[in-house]
């Protein structure tokens, strides 16, 4: 037969104290865990869901982002009219050329970090349709007007809807506040492109162009076309997939990270191992008395583990809590985090516990339960009740 | 310290125990050498910064706003300014593929050798550097990381100018960041050839004779140009590098945050196992008080079980770091730019010294309350209990 | 050697309060052998606790070899058993992480001897009870009443005036509590020790100089014992 649950339930009450210490040591490697994957895990949100499906990026060939490219206006005009290539209505291609420069903001705590300012016509808004114009509305050509991502308005001075917005040495109003369901767009400020040319003092006008690819065409064959072109050095990449190259770089901070998580869930697990070798010991007579009542070795085995199991769950349910509250203390004292990306420019992410976080720290704590319980209750169902009840 | 013997036999009277709780507190002080590494790396930068009186003059929108050439003459008669040099980004690479692998500048020849007296190079490294065209000086990270030696000829293309250029590596640099320097003339010739004009700079690097100086001679520079179509801004290279990886802060936050529940963890780990372990033994301790011992002696035995179990813990814990983080900047130099140097993880003795006594102070701070209260405990009443 | 006048103690278990000592009187000479005697909850152990200066009383005067035991300061006390007293417990006697004789010289480190002058020390008083080739066996290695003996052994490695013993040979079986109690006897006749012990062993009887009855933290009586009547020819 089997030892009920509210057995091992009632037992890891009974010994308060070192059931606590064992709760509050896997419960703050859970949350040590859960923040370090959480921010990396929202700063890849933040790149992945930048991108349309339907878009190609075309920079220079060998450019690894558009901040470091740079293209002719002859490579646009030729471009845009290759079949394949979405139109508007009017029947204009939908290609959006960008020009690329990151200038010095200041954020409201006075830090200085570069910001993604994007020059665009204004088909930008169409051929990027996860952009939106939250607030405001979208800036006139040449009126020295700009629009800002919702983080950006958030984070850097003079950056609210109606502010003069300094950078580039002169300012620009924000006439309007984008929004792209949390995609990289919403760390970036849009104006017009020939504007930021002129202020740049760029001999050459654009970084790159986005394109939309007309329904049903073939994707692929309109990409080879432009890298094959022999009179610019260009290359086409899916929009999706160049976000996704971006995040890559990330993904070495996740095996860092669950190589840390590793290394802490051990520790833990060697203080979870020793709480339940005490609690063997502490209860060898009970379980002598168990075992001359009948039952079996495996359902004391069990028992111990389900006690062991139950520690750390309980314990990975109070970090969860605390991990998420702790995210939203991080946000709410220090705003976004910014990382460098690799255009050389700021991405700013919001830490925030999200469900899919905590499948890592869930696994650890798992392994944590039964790993570190397993040797003690082992140890626990070999005992004999003849040796259990002497040794009372 | 001759209760020393009675000490270690105690913490051997549950091998196991001591054991496990050993290995834990080893792995968690591990594991807090390792964070408190990735802050280190950006203080090393930070006060190799400091340490000079190189300042920085930029264009006040940023470092991808140009400034004219012609800015470096003058600032080269600022008074106060002993050399002075400009710097253009040349964005170069070996297999366009990999993107830029390391920084790359094109220089001024003349007064780099004074601008980075601090480097303390063989003269003639700069001499030669001077005299011939393609010459390159390299810093020694990236020597290393492309498998290049001095004497090396090697090619990069740029991915910012349309040519590609061939250069010979005539001196290594100990410069953090591993910059790539060549002569200017050399891409002012390349972008000649392809009907480029090429008059602007993206920074002008000076060194400051006299630190009083410093001051004085940053608002000369910026006020020379304050009317001029490219608006300066003048720092110390400390300021200038702060800036540069001052996002990083907020990161650094975050990992100071990890470190500190992480160090919580210990406390808790030695307070658990001491708590047992002084549990067990409370009749023993009744017996030790009644053949004479003090309250004192019991306390200070029993807290120097726990602080010294923590204690080669930590010395285990620091030696653990040390391996992994040997490991983790070979892994890590790919983690890309996300978190600059905060990926070097740079282990220092420092570090790992205070790491040890960390955990001696833990285990210390863990044991006091067991201790404490089974020192206390009335021995009448304790025998009335246990018997 | 003892003197114990008009002592009570009272303490305190949950709610109730217990009156382990009612006013009692009690006189023990130098070099005498007692058995304190009688059912359980009889006080006898609070007494030797008081007398061994474990213990404080609620009222009452304790003088032990010449030494006024209310007036002494907590360290005092330990200072006391240190020197005066040696112990021996029914149970946990000994440190289990530690050999026989190192059992047997942990009260020499609350001197000044030096090491070797330990070791020699707790040898000889390991000889005296017959354990000098068990010197370096743990416990856990050792029987019972072996274990007491070498209690025993530390109890008189400080040359302690007077030994207590809290039933001694509760947990032996004939022969050895027959070995431990005349090995006390031994220590009283050739080392002129004052012993004390607290016993539920009639058994006992035979080997002590005095058995005092106690009940409910009274006194009751006092008779002379096996040794004193064997002394006598009686």
């Amino acid at each position: 037969m089997a030892l009920p649950l509210s057995y091992s339930w009632r037992s890891m009450l009974a010994r308060g104290m070192r059931t606590v210490f064992t709760v509050a040591v896997i419960a703050l490697v859970v949350v040590a865990t859960t923040l370090f994957w959480s921010l990396i895990a929202s700063l890849k949100r933040t790149l992945i869901s930048s991108g349309s499906p339907d878009n190609l990026v075309v920079m220079r060939k060998g450019a690894t982002n558009d901040g470091s490219s740079q293209l002719a206006l002859e490579a646009y005009q030729a471009i845009r009219f290759f079949e394949g290539i979405a139109k508007d209505p009017q029947g204009n291609p939908l290609v959006s050329p960008e020009l690329v420069v990151q200038p010095f903001f200041h954020t409201n705590a006075g830090m200085r970090e570069n910001v993604l300012v994007r020059g665009v016509e204004p088909q930008a808004l169409t051929v990027h349709d996860e952009v939106k114009i939250r607030e405001g509305r979208m800036f006139t050509p040449s009126s020295g007007e700009a629009v800002v991502g919702r983080i950006v308005s958030e984070r850097y001075q003079g950056a609210k809807l109606g502010d003069q917005l300094r950078f580039g040495n002169r300012d620009w109003k924000v006439v309007g506040i984008l929004d792209s369901g949390g995609s990289s767009f919403e760390s970036e400020v849009w104006v017009d492109a020939r504007e930021l040319a002129n202020n740049a003092k760029r001999p050459l006008p654009y970084s790159g162009f986005r394109i939309r690819v007309a329904d049903g065409a073939d994707m692929d064959a309109l990409a080879r076309r432009i890298g094959d072109d022999q009179r610019w050095a260009l290359e086409a990449t899916p929009e999706v997939d160049y976000y996704r190259n971006l995040s890559k770089t990330a993904n070495t901070l996740y095996i860092i990270v669950a190589g840390l998580a590793v290394l802490a869930g051990i520790g833990a697990m060697f203080g979870a191992t020793n709480t339940m070798y005490a609690a063997v010991q502490a209860r060898t007579s009970e379980i002598g008395t168990l075992r001359a009542l009948g039952f079996s070795r495996g359902s004391i085995l069990i028992a111990f583990l389900a006690e062991s199991l139950m520690t750390a769950l309980f314990a990975f349910a109070i970090g969860a809590l605390l991990s998420w509250l702790l995210a939203m203390g991080i946000s709410a004292a220090m705003g976004g985090i910014g990382f460098a990306a690799q255009t050389f420019t700021t991405n700013v992410v919001v830490l925030r516990v999200e469900p899919q976080d905590l499948i890592i720290p869930l696994v650890l704590s798992v392994l944590i339960g039964v790993l570190g319980g397993f040797f003690p209750a082992s140890a626990a169902a070999r005992l004999r009740p003849v040796d259990a009840l002497r040794k009372a | 310290m001759k209760y020393l013997p009675l000490v270690l036999r105690n913490l051997g009277r549950n091998p196991l125990r001591s054991l496990l709780t050993g290995a834990a507190i080893m792995l968690a002080i591990a594991l807090v050498c390792i964070l408190r590494t990735m802050p280190a790396g950006l203080d090393a930068i930070l006060k190799s910064a400091a340490a000079n009186t190189r300042i920085s003059t930029h264009n006040e929108a940023g470092i991808v706003y140009s400034m004219p050439y012609s800015y470096l003459a003058k600032v080269r008669g600022v008074p106060g300014v002993v050399a002075a040099i400009s710097w253009n980004w040349f964005g170069g690479t070996t297999d366009l593929s990999k993107g830029v692998q390391f920084p790359n500048f094109a220089v001024d020849p003349d007064g780099f050798g004074e601008v980075y007296a601090d480097w303390k190079l063989d003269p003639q490294v700069f001499e030669d550097f001077r005299k011939y065209r393609d010459a390159a000086i390299v810093g020694h990270a990236t020597l290393e990381k492309m498998g290049w030696k001095v004497g090396d000829v090697v090619t990069l293309e740029s991915t910012v100018f349309p040519v590609t250029l061939s250069f010979r590596i005539v001196g290594a640099s100990p410069a953090q960041n591993g910059s790539f320097y060549f002569q200017r003339e050399y891409l002012a010739q390349a972008l000649a050839a392809a009907g480029i004009q090429f008059d602007t700079t993206g920074m002008i690097w000076s060194r400051v004779d006299d630190p009083e100086k410093l001051g004085s001679a940053m608002r000369q520079i910026d006020e020379m140009f304050h009317n001029s179509e490219a608006v300066t801004s003048t720092e110390t290279e400390s300021s200038f590098v702060g800036n540069f990886f001052g996002g990083l802060k907020q990161l650094v936050t975050i990992i100071q945050i990890v470190a500190a529940l992480v160090t919580l963890c210990i406390v808790f780990i030695a307070a658990n196992t001491a708590s047992m372990s002084i549990r067990e033994r409370v009749g023993e301790i009744a017996i030790l008080k009644a053949i004479g011992f003090r309250k004192q002696t019991i306390f200070t035995t029993l807290l120097a079980e726990a602080g010294i179990l923590a204690l080669f813990a930590g010395i285990a814990g620091s030696g653990t770091a040390y391996v992994l983080t040997k490991l983790l900047q070979q892994y890590a130099s790919n983690a890309g730019p996300q978190m600059g140097p905060l990926t070097a993880f740079i282990v220092s003795g420092t570090i790992l010294v205070q790491a040890i006594f960390i955990a001696f102070f833990i285990g210390i701070l863990a044991g006091w309350v067991p201790a404490l209260g089974a020192s206390r405990r009335s021995v009448a009443q304790t025998l009335r209990e246990v018997f | 050697m003892i003197d114990i006048v008009n002592v009570s103690r009272l303490y305190k278990r949950g709610a109730d309060e217990i009156h382990a000592l009612e006013r009692v009187n009690l006189h023990v000479a130098r070099g005498r052998f007692v058995a304190l005697m009688g059912p359980s909850g009889s006080g006898k152990s609070t007494l030797l606790n008081v007398l061994a200066g474990l213990d404080r009383p609620n009222s009452g005067d304790v003088t032990v070899a010449g030494k006024h035991l209310n007036d002494l300061t907590e360290d005092e006390l330990a200072e006391f058993r240190a020197h005066t007293v040696g112990f021996v417990f029914q149970f946990f006697n000994l440190i289990p992480v530690l050999s026989a004789v190192e059992n047997v010289e942990l009260p020499l480190l609350l001197t000044k001897l030096s090491r070797a002058e330990r070791r020699t020390r707790g040898l000889t008083a390991l000889r005296v009870v017959g354990l000098g080739e068990r010197a370096d066996h743990l416990p856990r290695q050792l029987s019972g009443g072996e274990q007491q003996r070498v209690a025993i052994a530390r109890a008189i490695v400080t040359d302690a005036e007077l030994i207590v013993a809290d039933e001694p040979t509760g947990d032996l079986d004939a022969k050895n509590a027959e070995e431990i109690l005349s090995l006390l006897q031994t220590l009283k006749r050739d080392f002129g020790k004052t012993i004390v012990i607290v016993t539920h062993d009639p058994r006992a009887e035979k080997w002590v100089d005095e058995v005092i009855h106690l009940d409910k933290g009274l006194l009751l009586e006092t008779r002379p014992g096996g040794a004193a009547r064997g002394a006598a020819g009686g």
